[in-house]
């Protein structure tokens, strides 16, 4: 190799790809992928308040006050639409991730799904009942 | 046999944790959370429905159960690192070319990590371990 030609070499440059800051708009499609990738946000901001009610209970009954502003509530239902979106999303895609036979035959990923969104509804209620038994 | 293709095999550990931690933080945010908002954020807070975290005694007393712990763990600390890799892509997606590099993923990922130690260091100290 000559030294002109190590040289062009070493300046060979890196594509990189240039996307319009507002590409996730231009499409239904896009803009729900972004939504998916965007819950992470509101559910991290949700369970960060959840460590805070657990501080909060470390520092006594008299420091301790149940949250019942509207702002909270508001709060919540937002994060909870933002965690739904994620549950759903994310359990649909058992069916394509999962692949397995029983009795040398494929599960059907329809069936590898539902057993997703049974096993999301049987946590829900055991929780919900733990979280809802406990109180008083 | 030359040792060249031994090293070309050599497993990813490092790459199987991280994305080990990012679907199974994914599932337990999928499976777990939602519920919580609903009970704990919503139906609690609005009067419908008792909830544990309403009174200091019935929280307090919850918090030192040890299954109860290790649950409040594994809720809290897995799914941050479903979120510390979703944001860095959110970014990295929205044209933030620099999430990619090195001191944002120590960032990232190291946020994941000192979420779940003040986790357990809150779990550890608030209440007391009891059975009861």
């Amino acid at each position: 190799m000559t030294a002109e030609a190590d040289t062009a070499h070493a300046r060979t440059r890196t594509y990189k790809p240039a996307m319009p800051a507002g590409w996730w708009l231009r499409k239904r499609h896009y803009f729900l992928y972004m939504v998916r990738e965007f819950t992470a946000l509101p559910l991290a901001l949700w369970l960060l308040w959840l460590l805070f009610e657990i501080y909060r209970a470390g520092r006594g009954a008299s420091h301790f006050y149940a949250p019942s502003s509207t702002p909270f509530v508001i709060f919540s239902v937002i994060c909870l639409l933002f965690a739904l979106y994620h549950s759903f999303t994310f359990l649909r895609l058992a069916g394509v991730i999962l692949h397995f036979k029983v009795m040398d035959k494929p599960v059907p990923s329809a069936l590898i799904v539902a057993s997703q969104f049974g096993a999301w509804l049987v946590a829900s209620i055991v929780i919900g009942a733990v979280l809802i038994g406990f109180g008083r | 046999m030359s040792a060249e293709p031994k090293a070309a095999q050599k497993p990813a550990l490092a790459h199987l944790f991280w994305w080990f931690m990012f679907s199974q933080g994914g599932l337990f945010a999928a499976v777990l959370i939602p519920v919580h908002i609903l009970v704990q954020g919503v139906l609690g807070p609005l009067g419908i429905v008792r909830v544990v975290d309403r009174h200091y005694d019935t929280w307090i007393s919850i918090l030192g159960n040890p299954i109860v712990k290790l649950y409040l763990l594994a809720l809290i600390s897995l799914p941050f690192f479903h979120f510390a890799h979703r944001l860095r892509y959110l970014l990295v997606d929205l044209g933030v070319s620099a999430a990619k590099s090195t001191p944002v993923q120590v960032v990232f990922y190291g946020g994941a990590v000192v979420v779940t130690l003040v986790t357990i260091w809150l779990l550890l100290t608030v209440a007391p371990l009891s059975l009861g």
